[in-house]
């Protein structure tokens, strides 16, 4: 299965810190950032600054899906932003799905019933870009992927980025965010699975998350072997490039 | 002008070793706005933008554009006055923010007896006494070494708007028009003969006042459309929003 190229698109609401949509997968995300701003009584911690992550699905009200997203998430994104400098703040970021992939083969009304796994990298990615697009120090910048172990014939492989059908189909499916330095921040695996298909699926993600910061200091490699993703690290720093390049043109 | 290779960067990059000024050895390096110092000897950046250099003075910053002011001594400020206490006027500085702090004592020739009464709602021009991750800003609206107000105190009359930080850094610098390419402010007054006054602020606010209603209105606009349509807006094309604004509102 072809992906289209991620897409994304920063600054896009005026009255929020910082806002962006990114679009993959078949999944759209738009997300606006505050930060850092006066946190709750209850929220308030003396040496760090709280992260609250919203979560809004396409369809409906939240519920106990959205709220397990957002503590993955909350927990993720508080590794990678500079909380310690912002201690009593809020840093608020609010992801509403705007669209999820639809399965060709189910007819089904119900969009938000379903597994967690595959819209992680989305609002994960969605977040940065939004993070980034608000100016909030952060230590590093994340990418993340999902990959899908589906049986073929016998054997099993690893599918990146895989449709609904594949998903459904699929005997185990893992979510992995890394920093841009290649570190681990985030790994949420369901089914059933061997270490050796785990190891497998990291490298992957590994792989698609953080080559571009590899690649610097290497010689450049004439894509021998193709490439299993996009390169979502190059994506971000051309996305950023971009915005930064628009942003100081009167210098 | 644009300035000779100076690197985009995203946070969590290293600077690399090379671009540190060097040939300054009096003074030691000074780090400015979104880089940090991670012992031992790594230099990192904590935003997207652009890396700036200043061999003369040996300092480093990332020069980046974003809508939340973060308080840092000596800013020159636009508050706006949110209540009062027994000794202390609360400040807001961004909205959603905690407030700063203002003495009623840190005016011109005040003393216990006579004190400025300022309202609610009113707007003050002050600097940046003292920032601090760990306690409100304070700021001053006179000099602690000539004890003269040197242009701070309260702002009467006129009207306040909100820009980005980073057109308000342009409009701050000592000329706006060649080095900022904010031209807007000259061509009012030069090519169209309004009569206004302006104070700006570092956390994005700009003060504007006329005898003219209808003066201010336009200066506000023609500040709010330069930053919309973001920095490549040149001389030329402000020069036709400029008389388009004023054919507009011509009673």
């Amino acid at each position: 299965m072809t992906v289209a190229a991620p897409e994304a698109n920063l600054g896009i609401l005026p009255k929020s810190d910082g806002s962006a949509t990114f679009k993959y997968g078949g999944y759209t995300v738009t997300a606006s950032v505050n930060g850092p701003i006066e946190a709750a009584r209850r929220d308030e911690h003396p040496y760090k600054a709280h992260v609250d992550v919203i979560v809004r699905p396409a369809a409906g009200a939240g519920g106990t899906r959205e709220r397990h997203l957002e503590s993955l998430l909350e927990s993720s994104l508080s590794q990678i932003i500079l909380v310690k400098d912002f201690p009593r703040c809020l840093i608020q970021i609010v992801l509403q799905v705007e669209s999820v992939p639809a399965n060709d083969y189910v007819n089904t009304k119900l969009v938000q019933a379903g597994i967690n796994l595959p819209i992680i990298p989305a609002l994960v990615q969605t977040a940065v870009l939004a993070l980034l697009s608000a100016c909030v120090p952060m230590a590093t910048t994340a990418a993340a992927a999902v990959i899908a172990v589906v049986p073929a014939g016998g054997s099993t492989k690893a599918v990146v980025d895989p449709s609904q059908r594949e998903l459904e189909t699929a005997v185990s499916s893992h979510a992995f965010v890394f920093t841009a330095h290649g570190q681990l921040l985030l790994a949420e695996s369901q089914g059933d699975f061997t270490m050796a298909e785990w190891e497998d699926a990291h490298a992957t993600a590994n792989k698609i998350c953080c080559e571009a910061a590899k690649k610097d200091g290497m010689e450049m490699i004439l894509d021998d072997e193709k490439q299993a993703g996009p390169d979502l690290q190059a994506f971000l720093r051309s996305t950023l490039e971009a915005k930064v390049t628009e942003d100081l043109q009167w210098r | 002008m644009a300035a000779a290779a100076s690197p985009i960067v995203l946070p969590g990059d290293a600077i690399d070793p090379s671009l540190i000024p060097t040939s300054n050895k009096k003074r030691p390096l000074r780090l400015g706005p979104g880089l940090r110092h991670v012992p031992p000897d790594t230099l990192q950046s904590t935003v997207a933008g652009e890396l700036i250099t200043d061999p003369k003075k040996n300092t480093m910053y990332i020069e980046y554009n974003s809508r939340r002011y973060i308080a840092s001594p000596n800013d020159l400020v636009i508050g706006q006055i949110h209540h009062s206490s027994a000794d202390l006027y609360y400040v807001t500085l961004n909205p959603h923010a905690p407030q700063a702090l203002l003495p009623h004592l840190s005016f011109e020739s005040a003393t216990k007896k006579t004190r400025p009464q300022l309202d609610r709602g009113q707007a003050v021009y002050a600097r940046v006494a003292m920032a601090n991750k760990h306690m409100d800003p304070e700021l001053e609206c006179v000099s602690q070494q000539t004890g003269k107000s040197e242009g701070l105190g309260p702002l009467s009359g006129g009207t306040v708007f909100a820009v980005s930080l980073g057109l308000a850094r342009r409009l701050m610098l000592p000329r706006p028009r060649e080095d900022g390419g904010v031209a807007v402010l000259d061509l009012l007054a030069e090519e169209e003969g309004l009569v206004f006054e302006t104070a700006v602020g570092r956390n994005g606010r700009v003060w504007v006042g006329s005898e003219s209603v209808r003066t201010v209105v336009v200066v506000g606009r023609a500040l709010a459309e330069v930053d919309e349509r973001g920095a490549g807006f040149g001389e030329e094309a402000q020069r036709k929003l400029v008389r388009k604004l004023v054919r507009e509102t011509k009673a």
